[in-house]
């Protein structure tokens, strides 16, 4: 295996240098111990060039357009002028735990753009989740000079808490669906988001997403907003036609101007770090606990134990969790 | 004896021979998942609806016209064009003196999909699998010297279906002859480009106003002419079964009617120039109840709308024989299978017929091997003496049983569709793609782990079996066209082209026929990329959300060896390198068959591979760019329609270009043997043609990857 050099790796993080970038990130996402002391190093040194960027993060169910919408927002973000770095986490796993990863086929326009970089990460085999790899990703993609940064996820599952904590807005995308207005969606996730919007409001759909947005506005009454100065706006918008992708862009930048003159900008960004250590921490027992000999021996036993109910699951933790008092 | 008796006693000769097991163990699932007898009897076809019926007649299971081939025999109507029009010409006017009675045009993909010669994403497109038509000035030659009011044409053209159809009136008026004495068929089937073959331009939505703004300028004003050519084939040979293909073509059938209604015309002004296009495949008895199935349950949907003629009930269709079916490995072998397809098609009681050449697994077909797919339909028709009877299987219990079979599993699948709002909606849902797709899957697994089996493939291999003399298309071509295209539009009255185009963009916006409307843009010589454009601005260009199924191949392969221990492969990759093996699957140009694509992604990710899938349409860069920024191993180019000694290369070097050097890259489709030394020496790792097992591609993937 060839030694890593962390400096080439910084150097072309730095200069923005697509490969050695896209490099940087494999380097993140590796399951290697030795890529994630690198990586770690990496990170750390490039810290103090990263935080400048907006951190968006976007979720919707399957079918909602999360894509298109991004699409259409990057394109008209790049056309701006603006650098725009597009992280997806694909859930779509097989049992073998290899992916299919489709995205870039929604994004056409925006994965050809210069002034673009779509990276979507397979989200099979690593400890911890691909959502955690992203945080880093993040840092590492803001000291190469994006200043928009996207980062998707499936609305269905734990990693909208996850996202939710790694950037300053949270966009939840939903479509209009005859009557079963949340569609699957927990509301946990709705109780995240700093703006909703009804995407696919065109042609004939026109009506029902207007129909829809006022629906999700009331329910979105019910929750108690997250921050005192901000009330989530409910919007529509079609990534086809390119309707709406405007405002929501401007609500973006409203969300940003609001919260820095109060003062909650600095304080959010704080407590996402704060996050961030307790996650590393999280994540760094649980790969020390797995990775404990003992462990590894005893836990397919007990498991075995447990699963023919031979053995109680409590005096099974008991057993298992004796190795951290070692 | 009774018949039952007779039964029993049979049962029990037939537990004989089997060494006292049930003869009910010799039953077949069919992919369709029918369950196939060892024998039918009279209790098989008793009280069919479809059974007992005759020919010319609702429900005209048995053939739409009362003589069939006894009277007057199918039409030999063989698909071809390559390179100019000038060639492509010269090529149809010998076919047609060598017995051809009907001509059929390809076109190249970049006029498919809208785009001029000289169009910079075009470059290893034009001419490439059909002929580049850029102007009227291109079809005029496309049609020197042949008869138009005397010779029926076929053209296969829905994306740029509009210029191209206007081109060929104007060709034929500055001919001479009328357009209502035009006689032929449009393609003119969007709805299936976007289930299969991605040679649309716009959204669904104003591509069905095409469609309906086709149907109604023509029922109008060229009477002998059929607007739109429902079309099966492209489905099956993505992957559909029988039944899958009888169901989604009537589906989109259907939905054209509607659109046609809905947009003021009566049913029997058009139904009855609606077409249909079937592909047959090796399942022999099969195919053949496939067709008598679709004329029934075409004659039971259009009756639903109360026409007044006989005529807007009865499918009439065209039928090829299935090109996936052909195969590199041992290459005569596909004449055999070509025989045995067309005669399915005959048995079925098919209109018009195209016979592939054997040589199409590798590329385009030559003279000699055009000549004998022609050949096998004449020997077929005028020496087997098959013509003499109408549907001489009618009655057969098997075929009648299988034809009621197919009638009842599309039934299903309609009634699913409908539930889904039609089948724009279902389309929009993704649902036929899925299926499509998940039945392509599975097939691929039952031939690679030997359950079908192809001779000469995964049976019976021989060792040398190249085929060596394949049509190649140089690359002057394009020089050529974009040289006549700077002359035309040196030219021609730019003024009148400007106001032409303007016109057109302004009738799209509103309500006029469009058709119509792209007929003055085309007298104007305005080009196939300049009226493509016009529209593009009112409806922009469609991009597809692309969808992959997956743990379909694996789970056909059950509990095997061969998948496991890749599985374990890619697993013990992943413990050295911290990632596993990632493959960027490509399709570049302007090809858009991309079943192969799909088929290796799915099979791929089962076996433990990362898979990334691009866009489609990719230029040599944009693959290279992605190929970089996913870091991804390996990339995996497909190419199908003869632009591999372009676009490959291309690629490679773009990838040295941005620093990509490390990435391998792979290739497969259909790509002549005599072009491997070429593309290896370019740096490609890997050639995989037509027949590759996909464990097999895997390993050696995995390979070119390891080696570094």
């Amino acid at each position: 295996m060839k030694p890593i050099d962390v400096n080439w790796h910084i150097r072309g993080v730095l200069d923005n240098n697509r490969k050695i970038l896209a490099k940087t990130i494999t380097l993140i996402e590796s399951s290697l111990p030795v890529h994630q002391e690198s990586a770690r190093e990496i990170v750390h040194r490039l810290l103090p060039d990263s935080g400048k960027s907006i951190r968006l993060g976007v979720t919707g169910v399957p079918g909602a357009g999360k894509s298109t919408f991004i699409e259409s927002l990057g394109v008209m973000l790049t056309e701006k002028g603006r650098r725009v770095a597009v992280l997806a986490v694909d859930p779509s796993s097989t049992r073998s735990g290899g992916s299919i990863l489709a995205d870039k086929t929604r994004m056409e326009k925006l994965s050809s753009s210069e002034m673009a970089f779509i990276r979507p990460s397979p989200s099979g085999g690593t400890l911890g989740g691909v959502a955690m790899k992203t945080r880093e990703t993040m840092i590492v993609c803001e000291a190469a000079g994006f200043d928009v940064l996207i980062v998707e996820t499936v609305g269905v599952g734990q990693s909208e808490t996850t996202v939710s904590s790694m950037t300053d807005f949270f966009l939840v995308l939903l479509i209009s669906g005859g009557g079963d207005e949340l569609q699957g969606i927990k509301k946990g996730v709705l109780e995240l988001a700093n703006a909703v919007a009804v995407n696919k409001a065109d042609g004939s759909n026109r009506a029902n997403a207007e129909k829809a947005r006022k629906e999700y506005e009331s329910a979105l009454h019910l929750l108690r907003p997250a921050s005192p100065d901000w009330s989530p706006p409910v919007m529509t918008c079609s990534a086809v036609e390119m309707t709406g992708i405007d405002d929501i862009w401007n609500t973006v930048l409203r969300h940003r101007e609001k919260m820095i003159s109060t003062g909650e900008f600095s304080e959010k960004r704080r407590m996402q770090s704060v996050e961030w250590m307790r996650s590393l921490v999280d994540c760094g027992l649980r790969e020390w606990y797995y990775g404990n000999q003992g462990v590894k021996e005893l836990l397919p036993e007990l498991t075995r134990e447990v699963e023919k109910g031979l053995m109680d699951p409590t005096a099974a933790a008991e057993k298992l969790l004796s190795f951290i008092k070692k | 004896m009774s018949e039952n008796s007779k039964k029993k006693q049979w049962e029990q000769a037939a537990g004989k021979d089997l060494k006292g097991k049930s003869p009910d163990t010799l039953n077949w699932l069919t992919p369709e998942g029918i369950e196939v007898k060892p024998l039918y009897d009279s209790g098989d076809t008793a009280g069919l609806e479809s059974a007992d019926t005759y020919p010319g007649i609702e429900p005209f299971v048995r053939g739409p016209r009362a003589t069939m081939y006894s009277a007057r025999p199918w039409t030999i109507r063989q698909y071809a064009g390559f390179s100019t029009a000038r060639e492509s010409n010269q090529f149809y006017r010998k076919n047609l003196a060598a017995g051809q009675m009907g001509l059929s045009v390809a076109f190249d993909l970049a006029t498919h999909r809208g785009y001029d010669s000289d169009h910079p994403r075009v470059v290893g497109d034009v001419g490439k699998a059909g002929v580049a038509i850029d102007s009227v000035e291109d079809m005029k030659i496309l049609f020197d010297q042949i008869p138009l009011d005397q010779m029926s044409v076929s053209m296969t053209m829905n994306g740029a279906v509009l210029p191209i159809l206007a081109m060929y009136i104007i060709a034929a008026e500055e001919h001479g002859v009328p357009q209502e004495k035009l006689t032929g068929t449009i393609q003119n089937d969007i709805l299936k480009e976007y289930l299969t073959r991605n040679t649309y331009i716009y959204p669904p939505t104003p591509s069905m106003r095409i469609v309906s703004d086709i149907i109604a300028y023509c029922s109008k004003n060229m009477p002998k002419y059929n607007t739109v050519s429902i079309s099966g084939y492209h489905i099956m040979e993505a992957g559909a079964d029988s039944v899958l293909q009888t169901a989604f073509t009537l589906a989109n059938g259907l939905e054209y009617v509607k659109a046609a209604i809905a947009s003021g015309l009566n049913i029997d002004d058009f139904a009855p120039r609606l077409s249909f296009f079937f592909g047959i495949g090796m399942n022999f008895f099969m195919d053949i109840a496939m067709l008598r199935a679709a004329r029934f349950l075409w004659n039971e949907l259009m009756g639903r709308f109360n026409p007044n003629k006989d005529e807007s009930k009865m499918l009439r269709t065209h039928c090829q024989t299935s090109g996936w079916s052909l195969t590199q490995q041992d290459p005569y072998n596909n004449i055999i299978r070509t025989t045995l397809e067309c005669m399915s098609a005959v048995l079925g009681g098919t209109q018009s017929l195209h016979t592939n050449s054997y040589d199409e697994a590798v590329g385009l077909p030559t003279d000699t091997s055009a000549r004998i797919a022609r050949n096998t339909q004449l020997i077929v028709q005028e020496e087997s003496q098959v013509c003499h009877v109408v549907d001489p299987l009618g009655g057969s219990y098997y075929v009648e049983s299988l034809t009621s079979s197919i009638i009842e599993k599309v039934r299903i699948i309609l009634k699913e569709i409908e539930d889904l709002g039609g089948m724009a909606k279902a389309i929009e849902s993704g649902m036929p793609k899925m299926r499509i797709e998940e039945s392509a899957a599975r097939k691929q697994a039952r031939i690679d782990m030997g359950k079908d089996i192809i001779v000469g493939v995964n049976k019976y291999k021989i060792k040398e079996d190249a085929i060596e003399d394949v049509r190649e298309v140089t690359s002057q071509v394009r020089d050529e066209q974009v040289a006549r295209l700077n002359e035309i539009k040196a030219k021609r009255d730019n003024g009148a082209v400007e106001k032409a185009l303007a016109d057109l963009v302004k009738c799209a916006q509103s309500n006029g026929n469009l058709l119509e409307t792209c007929l003055t843009a085309v007298r104007a010589r305005a080009t196939v990329g300049e009226i493509s454009d016009a529209m593009e601005k009112v409806y922009g260009r469609f991009v597809a959300t692309t969808q992959c199924i997956s743990g379909i191949y694996s789970s056909e392969f059950g509990n095997s060896d061969i998948i496991k221990s890749l599985q374990k492969r890619t697993e013990d990759f992943m413990k050295k390198e911290g990632r596993r093996p990632r493959i960027l699957m490509s399709k570049m140009g302007q090809d858009g068959h991309d079943r192969g694509v799909k088929v290796v992604a799915t099979a791929f990710a089962d076996l433990g591979f990362d898979v990334d899938i691009g866009p489609m349409f990719q230029t040599p860069e944009e693959a290279a760019k992605m190929a970089v920024e996913n870091d991804v191993h390996v990339v995996g180019a497909s190419s199908l329609a003869a632009g591999h000694k372009t676009l490959i290369p291309a690629l490679i070097e773009s990838l040295k270009k941005i620093g990509g050097d490390e990435i391998k890259v792979v290739a497969g489709g259909v790509i002549p043997p005599r072009d491997y030394e070429f593309l290896e020496k370019a740096g490609v790792a890997g050639i995989f043609g037509p027949g590759t097992v996909i464990t097999e591609a895997a390993n050696r993937v995995l390979n070119a990857i390891e080696k570094k």
